[in-house]
């Protein structure tokens, strides 16, 4: 029987179907509006990197904010257990995962085991978040690599609340129609450090260890990741495909369960 | 003006709206077989608290407003009418599922949106005349300065006289004295407002039975050791509800004395509180009122008790002697279970959630982040850091006692169900 997992996210749906030697097959793909078609497709798309199709036996454990609402998986749990058990499969060296998403942040202290040993978590706004980064690309008009790139020019760093997604755009504009107007790569680090303070702040509500690793869509940023290594004072580390981390704990809690009941 | 006149104007029509669900809860609980008889003189004595307060003018009654953590056995012993404010607010919550157009009020009287919502709302519920207007206002500094500057706002709303106890929050023998002193002076301002003489023989009887109440608790408590724990975690509030608003009452002695021995014969069977224990919780602070049937829900999905609150339940170490009443009630407010972490934040605070954490043999605990409550929040991280010395994880929900508007029901649930995951997975 092969073990699957799913982390259906607001914006995206990753699918992880893991191989008998641990090897990870994956796909991603857009929620959209019929979550339960997503996953499907998604599902379908990674077994058969695997090899597989939809019509062999499959254990599967769903997570993510659509996660509960999936019909066909066997198993939901959290994203929180999810993250730790996924991270600890991809970097088993690390003993906090920052997961960055497009609504959400939450940051997860695991063990040696990859057992969850403290978490938060903000969402009551979009700060620190990717859609807030989204936002910010499309005021600034700027893709979110150029974005990336600009920000290793930063000289200075334009002051831009963290506290609030709506003050933190007026802040950005008002250092673009300054006279003369903040420089670009400035506004961007600014944008960073934003995020990143928010962020940093909710990793010391739960103690920050060693390794730091960063998943999530937005670890995809570079830029955001240099201004995290710089804010932790050390640098965190990235998995291969950081957007799969929560899908790969479900695959792996999937394979427990799987081997639980065969026991 | 009659008593059902009064009754029929908005004034009233809180309270009214209290005794009405305690009056349908009573009648609804008849018709179910696992409710308790405790439970039954719980709802039984909320009603008769309320009636009295709602049928006081047309008794010719006087009525004495208090805040939380007052000594309201003084009033008993004057045969004045108590009316507790910020459980009249919460109960407003949890009976009528919630309490917004108090709290707009509040809001409405310039009353930040950051402030305790128990205070907001009882201030607002002043302004609106929707509980009955005290003829005088009690408070104090216990346990905040939100408190203290409550009490202040409502005399002023309800144009009636008041009176400030200033409470010292050391607890050494200069500091107790001071506060006799200040119950004395209470007692001749009561007198002189009320026309109504202090019975110091009756204020040693409510002393005899308040130290009886509280040994009761504390037996109530060694009860909830077991394993399974035999009492649910949404009764908690009707162990807080004992001394707030019926302190050394002898309703309260009768449902401590029959919850006991209900306690007892479960605890006897290896009977649990839920049908199958699997996490042992501690709770600190209080959970969202409105949300006390979703959360008992989730406690039997889940079988997750709350077994232990060291900050509600937990009274303090020492006895009450009614030859000497008004130093045992002074003494009284040093042992109260709040007093440890809302008094000087010393080790008796760490020293609670520790020896709880062991004795009570503890999972996992809840942090109910009140944000409207800088007091308790401030305490989240040194709790927290104390419990993970004792390998107990927190979990801190973000969450209002009584407005629903800040954190939704399924948040709470997610939440829960992370934190359950975590207990199961370690």
């Amino acid at each position: 029987m092969k073990t699957a997992g799913i982390d259906i996210g607001s914006l995206t749906t990753k699918a992880v179907v893991l191989g008998d030697d641990g090897a990870v097959f994956s796909a991603t793909a857009s929620t959209g509006d019929d979550r339960g078609q997503a996953a499907r497709q998604t599902l379908q798309a990674a077994l058969a990197e695997a090899g597989s199709g939809l019509g062999e036996d499959l254990y599967l454990v769903s997570t993510g904010a659509g996660g509960r609402a999936l019909a066909f998986s066997q198993l939901q749990k959290a994203i929180t257990t999810c993250l730790a058990r996924g991270i600890h499969h991809q970097l088993p060296s690390t003993r906090m995962v920052i997961d960055i998403g497009a609504e959400s942040c939450t940051v997860v202290k695991l063990n040696h085991r990859g057992r969850v040993d403290d978490w938060a978590s903000h969402d009551k706004c979009a700060a620190g978040t990717g859609i807030f980064l989204q936002q910010m690309s499309r005021l600034m008009q700027l893709s979110l690599e150029e974005m990336s790139v600009l920000s290793r020019r930063a000289k200075g760093r334009a002051d831009i609340t963290s506290t609030c997604a709506v003050f933190a755009e007026s802040d950005a504009i008002s250092h673009v129609h300054r006279d003369p107007p903040t420089p670009t790569e400035d506004i961007i680090a600014g944008i960073y450090h934003s995020v990143v303070s928010r962020i940093v702040s909710l990793c010391k509500r739960v103690g920050i260890e060693k390794d730091v690793a960063v998943a999530g869509g937005v670890a995809l940023n570079e830029g955001i990741v240099r201004a995290l290594s710089e804010a932790v004072g050390f640098a965190v580390i990235v998995p291969e495909d950081p957007r799969i981390t929560a899908a790969v704990g479900a695959a792996v809690l999937a394979r427990e369960s799987m081997e639980k009941g065969m026991s | 003006m009659t008593g059902h006149a009064e009754a029929r104007t908005p004034e009233t029509n809180k309270v009214r709206a209290i005794v009405r669900a305690c009056r349908l809860i009573s009648r609804m609980n008849r018709l179910r077989p696992d409710v308790t008889r405790s439970e039954n003189l719980y709802y039984q004595m909320l009603s008769d608290y309320f009636t009295r307060l709602l049928d006081a003018r047309n008794n010719g009654d006087f009525i004495a407003a208090h805040t939380v953590f007052f000594p309201a056995e003084l009033l008993y012993a004057m045969d004045l009418v108590p009316m507790h404010t910020e459980t009249t607010t919460w109960m407003t919550s949890l009976f009528t599922g919630e309490c917004s157009d108090l709290l707009e009020a509040g809001s409405a009287l310039g009353l930040a949106s950051e402030i305790c919502t128990p205070h907001r709302g009882l201030a607002g519920a002043f302004s609106l005349g929707a509980v009955p207007r005290p003829d005088v206002m009690l408070w104090s500094n216990m346990v905040c300065d939100n408190t203290a500057k409550s009490g202040e706002l409502i005399m002023e709303l309800a144009h009636c006289p008041g009176f400030f106890i200033d409470h010292p929050f050391k607890d050494s023998p200069e500091e107790k004295q001071y506060l006799v002193g200040e119950l004395e002076d209470m007692v001749v301002f009561l007198e002189e407002h009320s026309g109504r003489k202090m019975n110091w023989d009756r204020l040693s009887e409510i002393v005899a039975r308040m130290d009886r109440q509280v040994q009761l608790t504390r037996e109530v408590n060694e009860l909830r050791k077991s394993v399974p724990s035999p009492f649910g975690s949404r009764r908690f509030l009707e162990l807080v509800t004992m001394d707030y608003l019926f302190p050394g009452q002898p309703a309260a002695i009768e449902y401590l004395e029959t919850l006991k021995q209900e306690l007892s014969d479960m605890v006897a069977q290896g009977k649990g509180a839920v049908a199958r224990e699997r996490f042992r919780l501690m709770s600190l602070f209080i959970p969202p009122m409105y949300l006390t049937g979703f959360l008992e829900k989730v406690s039997q999905e889940f079988g997750a008790v709350s077994v232990v609150e060291p900050f509600f339940t937990f009274w303090g170490e020492g006895r009450l002697d009614p030859a000497h009443p008004l130093e045992s009630v002074a003494q009284k407010s040093y042992m109260l279970p709040e007093m440890r972490m809302y008094g000087p934040l010393d080790d008796r605070a760490l020293d609670a959630i520790t020896s709880c954490a062991r004795e009570y043999r503890i999972d996992g605990a809840i942090y109910y982040a009140d944000v409207g409550c800088r007091h308790t929040c401030a305490t989240i991280k040194l709790f927290k850091d104390t419990l993970s010395e004792v390998d107990v994880p927190v979990l801190t929900l973000d969450c209002d006692v009584v407005d629903p508007t800040l954190t939704s029901q399924d948040e709470i649930r997610e939440k829960l169900e992370r934190f359950f995951e975590l207990l199961e997975d370690r």
